[in-house]
């Protein structure tokens, strides 16, 4: 308790100190009174009661002493003290404050998106437990399931509480006056079960919903209701109308219900009978284990599972495979990599900080060399010295660390801003993990650069003599450690800021097969209900590229399931009707429904036989690539035969990178099938700008198709582009950091340069007197830099060879040891090392000798 | 807290004597205790005034006495010191410590 109120007392300095006085002058005055009545005047018994008392001002700090907690009362000084000097010197403390606000601050808000991301479950109840659920198979890409093998594994397995699927369809909502592109998601039974979720107003969907010709219902997102419908509370049980149906509203899902992806408004339950042929795929699949349930038991017991279905269906079902991994694993999974990759880069950035604020106070605590010696030699204790010297970093941490918490703010919304297709980014916020995470970067940096100094700072001063007259000594030698631990470390983060660049400018660079350029790209709203009727499907299809085409301005127009050069694969194994030996490799290739006209309009060569035609519904043609074409038939010619299910294979187009421009071609087959979908991408080939196309087309779909929307209108470069947004960003800010770290080097190979010149005036002043020439003394300090700077690049290069070790899967066309790469980083680096040893070098050169002599 | 026994020669009598003064006589301020002391030992003990205001804080600090501020029957503002419970406990220890180490001195003096 007393140590409490003593640790208080050292903020109630005033007060005590009054209270003090006070008690002091009733003594004296008592006393006083008292020698005057023994028979003394006035002023002698003042005098004397003095006397007996003894110096005023002594006793009362010894009084006060007894009243505070002496090592608070010392700290208090220490900041008071620190903050003072670093007001002094706004040129030193200012840099640091923000190199540790940037270094903290990146490090949190990385960190805080590592946290949210990879780390936090899914924001559902007991989101570990949710499921990626698919079927896989050896001869094709599909992994969406049956109806009827859904509910055969929701039945039979018991390591799930409950399986389900989705199937989600960007269709047009005509409630308003204008149609809006709308995506819906149809649900098999148990959906919201499996999420753990319920509608926030109204109700989950009943069985009946899901039979054929049952009631229909639709469950609309907080989104929806809040921006169409204007948060209306009655909104339950009023339409809403996609084309030409009305679907009663049975219930609102909460605001953080943003499932299967985040623009996703409408649930609608299927209807997909349990009937439906066991070969068709419908749903992607999601289950909820049963609490205590590992994801391998989970594995093993759906997997004991299919082979029994696999027995009893075997002409459908023996070859299907299941696969289960955690959701969260199959949602963020891609960006695991650049997110670590990230947090790695900002740590060492953050590494290289605080190495370069230990420099900056180190040799601070050297230019107040004398300072600290006069102060030592009145009587100051080294503790006390090293404490005081700790204390002005913890100062400048918290400073720093404050300011970090902005930079973070701003971080998160420019992360945002960045890469908007980041999976769970929309979770990411400031919470009390991230802060306290800041804290304790704080700590442990304030630990680390404070240290150094105050070491130094208690062992190294034995005399004010040595203070004045410092040697060209070992004690430098940190200085430099600390120079070349920072180069080391630039010298491997521009190494893999240097690699990604390259790889971005590889990828733009590469010849995809196909002409990006002047590629206008978009879809139009469809639903697969459509597909009841075929013919219909591809007339209007048909009909619409047929417009497009005769719009002026359009030189021919597309359609395909896939965007060319957008990652995306979709790989299966054909057979030949005419058949094909055992012993010959088995026909693995892309799939790809094309429209005839997609090699015009992509500009894909035609190499062999003839373009393809349109051809009435289930006796399309076929193209191949060369790449096929040569794989599997070489010495022969493809030309002519069948594909089961596809069709005749009638010419050879040229290789074209189909599955992302960052993959290399692979065998392809084209089936020429403008429809393989109610809703294939549409690419149109212009003959001006793209975007200035963009108007033209909306106007003629609207004039085709006044029911339907318009969406995703964007030209095929930038499509492109936003898919490898990811890697552009991670590329950009890999050499941010770098960049920043190659600069915080400099700034700290110059100050310590300048220092060891100063250190070194009276030695130049000597030999240049002596008569040495001003170059020689340049190219001697020059070297003394260099040869620390070069080590630290040969440490750095062998850091570098770890570090690319990380980065290899996420290069393209430079390999991790690119020399070119790694001699223009280590040239770099040399170059501005020159430059920022140059001028303390030439600085010291020009000294005047004989006044540096007579300083002494 | 701890009780800190004092080797201190000055420091330890100082405290017992302080803590008596104040046992047997309730609420008083820093002058009379130096007047008690120096009354009720014959002139034999004086408090070194220097050492008294120090020692009443500390102890106070430490929780054996408490303070407040008080006027005096001759209209002067005086703060008053009296003993608390814990104080009570430290005096009988430093009480029996005391005449331990008066006895044993005897002793030592006594043996010829």
């Amino acid at each position: 308790m007393s140590r409490r109120r003593r640790f208080w007392n050292v903020f109630r300095a005033a007060r005590v100190q009054d209270d003090i006085q006070r008690e002091l002058a009733f003594h004296l005055a008592e006393r006083a009174d008292q020698l005057r009545a023994d028979g003394l005047s006035a002023e002698e018994a003042t005098r004397l009661a003095r006397r007996q008392l003894g110096n005023l001002s002594v006793q009362a700090e010894r009084t006060r002493d007894a009243d505070v907690a002496l090592w608070a009362d010392a700290c208090a000084r220490n900041v008071r003290f620190a903050v003072r000097a670093l007001a002094r010197n706004p040129g030193f403390a200012i840099p640091v404050a923000l190199t540790l606000a940037l270094g903290i601050g990146a490090n949190t808000a990385v960190f805080s998106a590592i946290d949210t991301i990879l780390l936090q479950p899914l924001p559902f109840p007991d989101g570990d437990r949710l499921m990626r659920v698919t079927q896989t198979s050896d001869d094709s890409a599909e992994t969406n399931i049956a109806p009827a093998r859904l509910e055969d594994w929701n039945r039979l397995s018991d390591t799930f509480e409950a399986i389900t699927g989705y199937f989600m369809e960007d269709v047009s909502d005509t409630s308003g006056e204008l149609p809006e592109r709308v995506r819906r998601a149809f649900v098999a039974p148990r959906f919201l079960d499996v999420w753990g979720m319920a509608p926030a107003r109204g109700r989950d969907f009943v069985a009946a919903e899901h039979q054929d010709g049952g009631p229909s219902a639709v469950l609309i997102s907080d989104r929806y209701w809040r921006s169409r419908l204007g948060g209306n509370p009655n909104a339950l049980g009023s339409p809403v109308r996609i084309g030409a149906t009305s679907y009663p509203i049975v219930g609102i899902m909460p605001a953080a219900f943003r499932f299967p992806d985040r623009d996703v408004d409408l649930w609608l339950p299927s209807t997909a009978a349990a009937s439906a042929p066991r070969a068709a795929t419908w749903y992607e699949g999601v289950g909820r284990l049963e609490p205590g349930v590992t994801v391998d038991q989970a594995r093993a017991d759906l997997a004991v599972v299919q082979t029994q279905l696999g027995a009893q269906y075997p002409d459908t079902d023996a070859a299907v495979a299941v696969s289960v991994v955690p959701l969260k694993d199959a949602a963020v999974g891609g960006v695991r990599g650049s997110l670590w990759l990230l947090f790695g880069a900002v740590s060492v950035l953050l590494l290289i900080m605080c190495t370069n604020i230990a420099a900056l106070l180190l040799s601070r605590a050297v230019q107040r060399q004398q300072e600290v010696a006069v102060r030592f030699a009145l009587g100051a204790s080294r503790v006390t010295l090293a404490a005081q010297m700790l204390t002005e970093t913890a100062v400048l941490v918290f400073v720093g660390a404050s300011i970090s918490l902005l930079v973070v703010a701003g971080a998160s919304a420019a992360f945002r801003m960045l890469a908007p297709t980041f999976p769970r980014l929309d979770e990411v916020s400031i919470s009390w993990s991230m802060v306290l995470c800041t804290v304790v970067s704080a700590i442990v940096v304030a630990v680390f650069c404070g240290l150094f100094p105050a070491i130094r700072c208690a062992r190294g001063l034995d005399a004010l003599g040595a203070a004045g007259r410092a040697h060209v000594s070992h004690r430098h030698s940190l200085q430099w450690l600390l120079v070349g631990v920072q180069v080391a470390l630039s010298v491997m983060l521009l190494a893999g800021a240097g690699l990604l660049l390259r790889s971005v400018q590889e990828l733009s660079r590469v010849a995809p097969g196909f002409d990006v350029s002047r590629v206008l790209t978009f879809r139009v709203s469809g639903s697969y209900a459509e597909s009841r009727d075929y013919n219909r499907v591809v007339q209007r299809i048909d009909g619409t590229l047929d417009e497009l085409q005769a719009l002026p301005g359009v030189d021919s127009a597309a359609t395909a399931t896939m965007l060319p050069g957008v990652p995306g694969q979709y790989e299966i194994e054909f057979t030949l009707v005419e058949g094909r030996a055992d012993t010959e490799p088995r026909l693995v290739a892309e799939s790809r429904f094309v429209s005839p006209s997609y090699f015009e309009t992509m500009q894909i060569p035609v190499l062999d036989g003839e373009p393809c035609r349109r051809r009435p519904v289930g006796e399309s043609d076929v193209m191949v690539n060369r790449a096929f074409a040569e794989r599997y038939f070489t010495p022969r010619s493809p030309i002519g035969l069948h594909l089961v299910d596809s069709g005749r294979i009638v010419g050879i187009v040229g290789d074209a990178r189909e599955r992302g421009i960052d993959r290399d071609p692979v065998p392809t087959v084209y089936a020429c099938f403008s429809a393989p979908n109610p809703m294939p991408a549409y690419l149109v080939r212009t003959r001006g700008e793209p975007e200035g196309m963009a108007q033209a087309v909306r106007v003629k779909l609207k004039e085709l198709e006044p029911l339907r929307s318009v969406y995703d209108i964007a030209p095929l470069d930038e499509q492109i582009g936003s898919a490898f947004s990811e890697n552009r960003l991670r590329s950009w800010l890999l050499a941010l950091f770098a960049g920043t770290a190659l600069s915080l080097a400099c700034v700290s190979l110059y100050g310590t340069l300048s220092y060891t010149t100063r250190l070194r005036r009276r030695e130049i002043g000597l030999r240049l007197a002596l008569g040495a020439g001003r170059g020689g003394v340049v190219r001697q300090l020059l070297a003394s830099a260099l040869r620390v700077v070069g080590l630290a690049c040969v440490i750095g290069l062998g850091l570098t060879a770890l570090f690319t070790r990380v980065l290899s899967g996420m290069l393209f066309g430079v390999s991790t040891t690119d020399p070119a790469t790694l001699a223009g980083v280590v040239a770099l680096v040399l170059t501005v090392a020159v430059f920022a040893a140059l001028l303390p070098a030439v600085r010291a050169a020009l000294l005047e000798p004989v006044r540096v002599l007579r300083e002494e | 807290m701890k009780t800190k026994t004092r080797n201190d020669i000055l420091q330890g009598p100082l405290a017992l004597l302080v803590l008596k003064t104040l046992a047997s006589n309730g609420r008083m301020h820093g002058y009379a205790i130096t007047a008690h002391i120096k009354n009720v030992s014959a002139n034999l003990l004086r408090v070194e005034e220097g050492s008294l205001y120090p020692a009443l804080h500390r102890m106070e600090q430490d929780g054996w006495l408490r303070s407040e501020w008080g006027v005096t029957e001759r209209k002067r503002e005086a703060r008053f010191y009296t003993i608390t419970r814990r104080g009570h406990r430290q005096l009988a220890e430093e009480e029996a410590c005391w005449t331990q180490l008066t006895d044993g001195v005897a002793r030592v003096l006594g043996y010829v």
